[in-house]
């Protein structure tokens, strides 16, 4: 026992947070790969609690409190009986066969309980605040084991429909997530502790904030609850006294500024959306590729829509994937063609509405217009030469006949089922929406474009 | 009686082993005609009279543990004893009862155990006075019970501050079926009432009626007791998962009667009040025939909302049960009763995600209008990504598809095309946001002409004649606008940019401000 608890009392001795938690990880380090095994067999649950109390009490290394003492034998007494549930599992992989019906429920459990001694144990301030990394390892692994119990429960048959209480209607709506939803819940308490925590603030849990934050984002995305996202942002910014968000560490950061980011952009609020995701591209590690994606599988559309400006190729050809998806469609806005457009987006649909980008995709249809109704602009050609004109100041010609545009639109979509009225709506919207000036006439079925900046930011 | 039946009936009966539920005061539904009055529940507590010489012995033969049922609580026999000398004090027939041969309430309750054991129907046994008299208020005129004033009414000073008087009245309405939990329930809140009596003294003794000191303490302290014991159950049995409370399996429905009033409910169903399935099929078809003749919604929303109930108790869930969703669905959709609908829709997605038939494409539909409406690019994002292209092939999805993707791109055009050709009942909810969207609509082309005919608006906006449309224009005070010319009227639309901008933000901040950019 005293070797098994060998890691855990050297970090303690340090205060060191890290070690601490890895020595209360789930799986063993790659250096020791018996570990878990070894801690597991040097007793049994007959004898855990007094072993580890024992330990703890006599080791020549502490000089632990005695509530601490408790609190880690606590803490440890249930760590070893989630070791038991992990060895089971992986015994059974290792003799190939296959696992028992529940295992995942049980190591989850188990985990759980772990979990929530040190929840207890950190509230009341029996651990010292440094060992808020603990916290970090059992939201982390609550998180992923919720998720594959939850898998587990879904396999299994047997769950019934049919709700219980005395609700009026037969079916239960609520997808079956109880786990993940618990979990959800004890991050919540995890986060309180963290923001809510009163110590001087250079020895204080609220350095956590944003690392339970973001598993709450993860776990709320996952679970669809997304709106419950807003929650957790209100109670960061009516939290006066928490430090800048600057001083926190940078990967903490930059998933919070992501998820911010993300957040503002389904809510359509395209201008905070990407401030936060440029912040966060600015500061995501460089050798975090599949982050990096993330990021812009947000930020480009919302540029594209926002600001109108589309990612160069040289940007995308970092990212195979993002290229797959997003170039088509940006070369088909930058031709001005609806067809190839339409057909892209039709294309990649399925991946689009997976990432939640699918309807603001949709409206950079509108730029694909504006190109293609600027075409027509520039091929209409010159005013003559008036008196005094130079070539350098020449006119465009301004006056151009609804059927030139309609015909331009028709040409890429072979013109089923497109009247001039919708091609009048077409363009009627364009001027709405600022990306052209000027007024329709209906009785010469003419469009009158602005003599200066018919299509503004464009340069002409 | 015997001791079989009342260990058959045990569950039922018995609040210690009732599942959870929660004791909610009766719901504020949509009131009802008078002859739909019912016999009020017992009074919560005795008036101040003199109680004749022979209701005191029957009384006390009733707490009388010779005459003990066993099997039968002392707190259910209360109840029913209250309700026995209260429903006869209510018509003044005290002095009329051969109290000394009246049968006790023990002998109302095993009987009527005995009667639901053997499913005789409980009103129709005839057994006894007192059953059919509480669970058969047909037989009491309205003007019995105007002449008669009720004892809540005679109560209601009291706790008029505590519950709105619509409830009051609704309480007594809504009692018609009476169950037995209504009544507990009902005790249970004059309690809470009561129990407080310092608090309360002083306005009792302005209003004089000194009620407080007249309350039976034992009564009092048996209630508080149950109270007490129902609440302890209700944790234990919360906290235990489903399995135990299916355990008690689904009601089969033993009612006859086609219509049924909704009531919510706050403990476990009474066989008696639930109708089966082949009583519900036949109601299904007299509410569908009711509604197209009288098309009395409120009526129609109740009765459907019991219909839905009875299904659920009975967990019957088949192709009868999609038809009474859809039904329900539909007239709802008719009448604009969204906050009903979407209570269908979300019942009829799990229903359909069990193939059980109806009409789930038509229902995607309006699934998808009505996320429209409701401006709600979360759930419509998650909509779409459970769409097959099998789901996006039927035309009535693929049309409201079309509507999304016409209003996402500021297509008004198209829009009242697809407004105008909208399949099945798509129309009525379209009537939802076509408003809003026409309003949109004038706002882009205020921007874009100068001034237009009035005959192009009516056609752009979907207006069945001119003056329609003119009249649309007029009522949002646009009517400065209209120009009189030789060929007709035009509007110099280009003059109401602000306005229309302005109308268009107040129209769609009504659901969401989102939605647009």
């Amino acid at each position: 026992m005293d070797a098994a608890l060998q890691s855990f009392l050297q970090a303690r001795a340090e205060e060191d947070g890290y070690g601490v938690a890895d020595a209360l990880s789930p799986y063993s380090p790659l250096g020791d790969p018996y570990r878990l095994y070894n801690f597991y067999r040097a007793s049994n649950a007959q004898t855990i609690e007094s072993d580890v109390r024992y330990t703890l009490k006599y080791s020549k290394i502490s000089g632990l409190p005695r509530n601490e003492s408790s609190a880690w034998t606590e803490i440890f007494v249930s760590y070893w009986k989630l070791a038991g549930e992990i060895l089971a599992r992986d015994d059974a992989t290792n003799q190939g066969r296959p696992q028992r019906s529940g295992q995942m429920v049980d190591i989850y459990n188990a985990w759980k309980d772990l979990t929530n001694i040190l929840i207890k144990y950190s509230a009341n301030g029996y651990l010292p605040a440094w060992t808020v990394i603990c916290l970090y390892k059992a939201g982390k692994y609550l998180r992923i084991f919720a998720i594959r119990a939850d898998e587990e429960l879904a396999k299994s048959p047997g769950n019934t429909s049919f709700n219980h209480g005395f609700q009026d209607d037969i079916v239960d709506p609520i997808a079956k997530n109880e786990k993940l939803e618990e979990t959800a819940r004890i991050l919540n308490r995890m986060f309180s502790i963290c923001l809510g925590d009163r110590n001087p603030i250079m020895d204080s849990r609220k350095w956590g904030t944003y690392y339970m934050a973001n598993l709450q984002f993860k776990t709320y995305f996952k679970l669809k609850a997304i709106s419950l996202s807003k929650n957790i942002i209100r109670s960061i910014n009516a939290q006066n006294d928490l430090p800048e968000l600057e001083s926190f560490p940078k990967s903490h950061r930059v998933t919070f500024k992501y998820y911010v980011g993300v957040l503002a952009f389904l809510q359509e609020n395209y201008t905070e959306a990407v401030k936060n995701l440029e912040e966060a591209w600015r500061e995501c590690h460089v050798h975090a590729p599949k982050n990096q994606e993330l990021i812009l599988t947000y930020l480009i559309p919302c540029r594209l829509v926002s600001q109108h400006k589309s990612p160069t190729a040289e940007l995308l050809s970092y990212y195979p994937r993002l290229q797959a998806i997003f170039g088509p469609l940006v070369a088909c806005i930058k031709r001005g063609d609806l067809a190839g457009f339409d057909a892209a987006l039709v294309a990649g649909e399925e991946q689009f509405v997976k990432r939640r980008i699918y309807l603001t995709l949709e409206r950079c249809r509108d730029i694909a217009l504006r190109n293609l109704l600027r075409k027509v602009f520039l091929a209409e050609g010159y005013e003559d030469l008036k008196e005094g004109q130079t070539e350098a100041n020449r006119i465009r010609k301004t006056r151009i006949p609804i059927a030139k545009f309609a015909a331009a639109i028709r040409m890429g979509s072979g013109g089923d089922g497109l009247d001039e009225e919708e091609v009048e709506c077409m363009i009627a919207n364009q001027i709405y929406k600022g990306l052209l000036k000027g007024y329709i006439s209906r009785e010469r079925a003419m469009v009158v474009l602005g003599k200066k900046g018919a299509f503004p930011g464009t340069g002409v | 009686m015997t001791s079989r039946t009342t260990v058959l009936w045990r569950q039922v009966g018995q609040p210690s082993h009732a599942p959870a539920y929660n004791a909610v005061p009766a719901r504020k539904t949509f009131t009802m005609p008078a002859e739909e009055q019912a016999a009020p529940a017992s009074p919560p507590q005795p008036r101040k009279v003199d109680w004749p010489p022979p209701v005191r012995e029957y009384v006390r033969r009733a707490f009388d543990p010779d005459y003990a049922v066993p099997g039968i609580e002392q707190e259910e026999m209360q109840i029913k004893l209250r309700q026995i000398i209260t429903s006869f004090a209510e018509k003044e027939m005290l002095f009329d009862v051969d109290w000394a041969n009246y049968p006790l309430p023990q002998t109302f309750i095993a009987n009527k155990r005995r009667a639901a054991a053997t499913r005789a129907l409980a009103s129709g046994s005839g057994i006894n006075i007192g059953l059919s008299q509480s669970f058969s208020p047909l037989h009491i005129t309205p003007q019995a019970n105007h002449t008669n004033p009720t004892p809540a009414n005679v109560n209601s000073p009291q706790h008029s501050k505590k519950r709105k008087s619509m409830d009051d009245t609704h309480a007594e309405q809504a009692d018609q079926s009476i169950p037995p939990w209504r009544r507990a329930n009902r005790n249970m809140l004059e309690d809470r009432i009561t129990r407080d009596p310092k608090v309360k003294a002083d306005k009792r003794a302005k209003k004089g009626v000194g009620l407080a000191g007249e309350i039976p303490s034992k009564f009092d302290q048996a209630d508080l007791e149950k109270r007490k014991k129902r609440f302890g159950a209700d944790k234990t049995s919360s906290a235990s998962d489903s399995d135990s409370e299916m355990s008690t399996g689904p009601v089969i429905g033993t009612c006859q009667n086609l219509e049924k009033r909704y009531l919510r409910l706050t403990a476990p169903p009474k066989a008696e009040a639930v109708r089966p399935q082949h009583v519900l099929e036949k109601t299904l078809l007299l509410l569908k025939e009711k509604w197209k003749q009288e098309k009395n919604y409120n009526y129609i929303c109740d009765q459907f909302k019991s219909l839905r109930q009875d299904l659920t108790v009975q967990h019957i869930k088949n192709a009868f049960t999609v038809s009474v969703y859809e039904c329900h669905a539909r007239i709802a959709l008719e009448k604009g009763d969204l906050g009903e609908y979407n209570q269908c829709q979300t019942q009829l997605r799990a229903l359909y995600s069990q193939k059980l038939g109806g009409h789930p494409e038509e229902f995607l539909a309006y699934r998808v209008l009505y996320y429209i409406y409701t401006c709600n690019q979360t759930d419509m994002n998650d909509l779409l990504a459970e769409l097959t292209p099998a789901d996006k092939a039927q035309a009535a999805v693929k049309h409201a598809l079309d509507v999304r993707s016409s209003l996402a791109l500021g297509n008004y055009h198209k829009f009242i095309q697809l407004y105008i050709i909208a399949p099945n009942m798509g129309a009525y909810l379209m009537d939802m946001f076509i408003e809003r969207e026409r309003l949109a609509a004038l706002a882009n082309i205020a921007k874009a002409y100068m001034s237009v005919t009035l005959r192009f608006l009516s056609d752009e906006l979907g207006f069945e004649s001119d003056p329609e449309c003119a009249e649309f224009l007029q009522s949002r005070g646009a009517e400065q606008l209209f120009q009189s010319t030789e060929s007709g009227y035009r509007v110099n639309i280009g003059q109401g940019k602000a306005l229309f901008d302005q109308l268009r933000a107040a129209a769609f901040s009504k659901v969401d401000i989102k939605g647009q950019i």
